[in-house]
């Protein structure tokens, strides 16, 4: 059980991270924690090193320099397989266009990620359909990609992204393909993700987006961390 | 155009792997174009090639000096038949002896000449130089390499005549005719006292036994009577080597049509793989402004100009291994050295890239008749919706994911899977092929040298190379079969007798001793084998071309007398109006079998467990020289050899097709590829689904590959036999068991595999960050 006045412990850390491209540096010394639970939105102008720091905690790439630490995991000492294991086991992500097998049903799209994980077919299409039911596109599980709304699409690949049980969730540009409306749900969606414990790494250009389900607002430019500012969310 | 050659340029340097993957696939392509249209056209009647190009001698006549001036036989070469004549060279039967092993020694027959070359029988002189000076010998053997087992002694070797006389191997030359074993000059010859003089002539008219015969009876009626010791026609020598290589070559041609198919669809396939790969990037040069016409020239260069340099280093390197290729086996058969032919280059060169621009053309002009926006959303992707219920069962199944996911990969390209999965199949095809031909080759071999029935062959008789001992006939076989070791001994005369319908004269076998032992009986293909008097066994040839049947009656005739046989038996063979009969056939036909001035044949049958070579040491001992049955089989075990390298480039190009098929999925699926490493796929997971996407390719392929190469071989054998005139007993079809097509469905999977593994590991490492954080 926690202490209700200890504040909870820290889940990515980052230390002094840069990232260089030839000569150009997208991450400059960026140092950031974000602790269980909290709701962190990350925001910038194109190019300022925002989706450069989440490739970083995704594990999908590797710092020029700094450390990063999710779940107590030093990725830098993470070769290719563990970093796989680690995006497996540690964390999720749902991305600005879905990223969804085109070949596979929602429901085998969602049980993709559990069953690479080693669990069978069976189990891992229940643990899927029962999430479809959670955030309400069970009906649309025999569907293919193709033949759903943004909206459901997105819906469709949060479901994947929670069916491994992550401590982390990262969000790309989740409503920067959809409407209005398919937005306004998504971001209910992830605020309730959020109220449940989950926890959240939002990169967004909607400050509408940050000021609704973050917590917290990391502002970048020029790849370096340039404001911070702590949010009451609104109900 | 300048515009179309910066794009194309920059588009080459973009894709720098698929640009490469072209130029690999058409500079194998081209090496299997050049070496398949080599084979073919090597393989087209080789025995009529290579004797042509030696001026082979139709008639090799061996004369009692003493009995024929060399004036007289000079003059023969006058004669109306005669179109060529050699000689007369001074011939000695002896035997020679390693001088530095004198545990070695070998029977031969040596030949005055003091040229290799001349209007007859021009000697193919492959290592060293001719003799020159006394005590130089000059060796005749099939050229080889030094190394090989069963080489020729080295230059520089002595060995040491029967008669004493040292001499010094300063040379290898090779007679396809066979007239000597070895030769010396006029002058050395003359010091070690020939015991017969030789004459080799090229006939006017020399298709038929008949026609050889024809020409013999002139030289014999324009040189004293009794002088003629012993003749040879080139026809027997033909019927050996149609006999044994007559298959094969049909084999070989059918592996060079294979190599062409194989090639041609896998570059096919290729090209226009790269071209619908590239459908976006068409779509986008559409966008900002280049003309449908100008898109198609930068795609036709695109593909061209690797197409253009792996054609022209294809064509070098695949002319060069061909050319050994080609050498060692046709040389290790004594067929000479074929030359790569000028024309299978150009074919390959320009044939190639013509192809290539040919594959390019469909596909290039279907995105001609795009619009941008279609070209793009055809680009992006394979086209979804395909395969889905294949890939619904698949999700569903025990297998681990990353093995289902790549077993539905393939419906996603069902033509690209289809060429694919073709060259594996026949890639395997050749694979099975070649296994086949191995077998039939080994089976072919037994049946034709009967070895395992004689191990031992002595010739002896008038102008054989045992007729030096003076002994006669029946005294050379009770020597023979008082030797320790030997079991069995029977003799067999082959002459040319006229049989009444016989649409050329009989090549007649007369066989004294228990034929029924010589291996003749697995020869069989229809009837039995003769069992005494007055019966006959012919050849499937003969049968054929003389519409016979088992139970007719043949009358022969001989110098006015004649003999009837009953065809019991047919046997296996090529052999034109060849029969067997028994000896007292002959002796109804002549009561001088000596006079006949044939040489006899007699195959010794070894008790088990003797060894030849310590039966010939007591051969030499007792003045006779004789050889193993078992020699000849260098004709197949090259072959073979030629048919494995075919196999191997074919299965490397069918590989080289599946690299090619994975790279070009890896690409289309880069998104896909860069989602499933996000949820947690390894890199081990990642080349998991794309071999095993190919790996069911290959499976299928196989199996369809070893159903086509068993039934073609079958097929293809039944096929060459009923062309040929020859029937093949059950044993030489009979060659695949379970456990060898087991291994042989291994090899569409090896192919599928080894093509996969690569372009899989390159998958695996895919930067997967920006494929997916923008579409």
């Amino acid at each position: 059980m926690n202490d209700a006045t200890q504040p909870p412990p820290v889940l990515v850390s980052m230390d002094g991270l840069r990232k260089e491209y030839g000569d150009t540096a997208a991450l400059d010394g960026v140092s950031l924690q974000i602790r269980r639970g909290e709701a962190v939105a990350v925001m910038g102008p194109s190019g300022s090193g925002k989706s450069t720091m989440l490739n970083m905690i995704a594990g999908l790439d590797r710092p020029t320099a700094g450390a990063v630490t999710v779940d107590g995991k030093d990725l830098n000492g993470l070769n290719e397989t563990g970093r796989a294991l680690f995006r497996r086991r540690t964390i999720s992500m749902i991305f600005q266009f879905f990223n969804l097998l085109d070949d596979l049903t929602v429901l085998d799209n969602v049980a993709l990620a559990a069953q690479l994980t080693g669990v069978r077919a069976q189990q891992a299409r229940q643990r899927a359909l029962e999430l479809l039911d959670e955030l309400g596109i069970a009906d649309r599980r025999d569907l293919y990609p193709a033949a759903l709304s943004g909206g459901e699409r997105q819906r469709a690949a949060v479901a994947r992204a929670l069916v491994n049980r992550p401590a982390l969730l990262l969000a790309d540009e989740p409503t920067g393909a959809l409407d209005s409306h398919a937005g306004e749900q998504v971001m209910d969606l992830l605020i309730d993700l959020n109220q449940i414990g989950q926890t959240l790494l939002i990169v967004t250009h909607d400050p509408n987006l940050a000021q609704r389900c973050a917590s917290r607002i990391v502002e970048f430019a020029d790849g370096r961390i340039v404001g911070e500012r702590t949010l009451e969310r609104t109900p | 155009m300048s515009a179309v050659w910066r794009t194309a340029r920059a588009s080459m340097r973009r894709r720098r792997f698929q640009t490469a993957v072209i130029a690999l696939v058409v500079m194998f392509s081209s090496g299997t174009v050049v070496a398949a249209l080599a084979l073919l056209a090597a393989s087209s009647g080789p025995f009529d090639r290579v004797f042509a190009e030696q001026q082979g001698a139709h008639l090799t006549a061996t004369f009692d000096p003493a009995a024929a001036s060399d004036a007289q036989l000079e003059s023969t070469a006058d004669l109306d038949c005669v179109a060529e004549a050699a000689g007369p060279f001074g011939q000695l039967a002896t035997t020679l002896a390693v001088d530095d092993d004198a545990a070695v020694e070998f029977p031969a027959t040596i030949a005055g000449r003091d040229d290799p070359a001349g209007p007859v029988d021009r000697l193919d002189l492959w290592e060293g130089r001719w003799a020159a000076a006394e005590g130089e010998i000059v060796l005749n053997t099939a050229p080889a390499d030094p190394g090989d087992p069963g080489a020729p002694l080295p230059v520089g070797a002595t060995v040491r005549a029967g008669d004493g006389t040292v001499l010094t191997v300063v040379g290898h030359a090779y007679s396809f005719g066979q007239t000597a074993d070895a030769w010396v000059t006029a002058d050395q010859l003359e010091a070690m006292g020939p015991t017969a003089v030789q004459m080799l002539y090229r006939l006017d008219d020399h298709d038929t036994a008949a026609d050889v015969e024809a020409g013999l009876d002139a030289v014999t009626a324009a040189v004293p009577a009794g002088s003629l010791t012993g003749a040879q026609s080139y026809l027997a020598l033909k019927e050996r080597i149609s006999a044994e290589l007559g298959i094969f070559v049909v084999l070989l041609t059918v592996f060079g049509v294979l190599g062409l198919a194989v090639a041609v669809l896998i570059v096919a396939n290729v090209v226009s793989g790269a071209v619908v790969s590239g459908l976006r990037h068409i779509g986008v040069l559409k966008a900002i402004g280049f003309t449908p016409r100008q898109v198609v020239w930068v795609y036709l260069t695109m593909v061209s100009l690797p197409a253009l340099v792996g054609a022209a280093i294809g064509t070098v390197l695949g002319h060069f291994l061909a050319a050994g290729a080609m050498s060692e086996t046709f040389r290790e058969a004594g067929l000479g050295n074929p030359v790569v032919s000028p024309w299978a280059d150009a074919a390959a060169f320009v044939g190639m890239p013509l192809l290539v621009l040919l594959a390019a053309l469909a596909p290039a002009m279907r995105a001609h008749r795009l619009s941008a926006a279609e070209a793009i959303s055809a680009g992006s992707a394979p086209r979804s919706g395909r395969g889905l219920r294949a890939h619904r069962w698949l999700s569903g199944t025990p297998l681990p994911r990353s093995v289902s996911l790549g077993l539905g990969l393939p419906f996603a390209r069902p033509g690209r899977t289809a060429l694919t999965a073709t060259a594996v199949a026949l890639g395997v095809t050749t694979a099975t092929f070649t296994a086949g031909l191995a077998a039939f080759a080994t089976e072919i071999d037994g049946l034709i040298q009967r070895h395992e029935a004689a191990q031992i062959e002595v010739v002896g008789g008038p102008g054989g190379p045992s007729g030096a001992t003076g002994l006669g006939d029946q005294e050379t076989q009770d020597l023979l079969a008082s030797l320790p070791g030997a079991s069995e001994v029977t003799a067999n005369l082959r002459m040319p007798v006229t049989a009444a319908g016989f649409v050329q004269s009989a090549e007649l076998w007369f066989i004294r001793g228990e034929s029924s032992r010589m291996g003749f009986t697995d020869q069989l293909v229809d009837g039995r084998w003769m069992d005494g008097p007055g019966e006959a066994v012919a050849s499937s040839k003969t049968v054929h071309e003389n519409d016979l049947a088992i139970g007719d009656d043949v009358t022969l005739e001989l110098g006015g007398r004649t003999a009837t046989v009953t065809i019991v038996g047919v046997v296996m063979g090529s052999g034109t109006g060849t029969v067997y009969a028994d000896w007292s056939t002959l002796t109804d036909l002549t009561a001088d079998v000596d006079g006949l001035g044939h040489p006899i044949s007699y195959e010794v049958r070894l008790e088990d467990g003797t060894d030849p070579q310590e039966y010939l040491t007591a051969l030499t001992g007792a003045g006779l020289t004789g050889q193993s049955t078992r020699q000849s089989d260098a004709v197949s075990i090259a072959v073979v050899g030629l048919a494995t390298m075919f196999a191997l480039m074919l299965g490397t190009v069918a590989a080289l097709g599946v690299f090619n098929t994975v790279a070009l999925n890896a690409r289309e699926r880069r998104r896909d590829l860069g989602m499933l490493k996000s949820i947690g796929m390894t890199p081990r997971q990642v080349v998991t689904m794309m071999v095993t996407s190919m790996a069911s390719l290959g499976v299928i392929g196989g199996l369809i590959g070893i159903a086509l190469g068993v039934v073609a071989h079958r097929e293809i054998l039944r096929l060459a036999a009923a062309a040929s005139q020859i029937d093949m007993p059950a044993s030489a079809l009979a060659t695949w068991n379970a456990p060898q097509l087991a291994l042989l469905a291994l090899a569409g999977l090896a192919i599928a595999i080894a093509g996969a593994y690569l372009p899989a590991r390159r998958a695996a490492r895919l930067t997967i960050a920006e494929v997916l954080h923008s579409e």
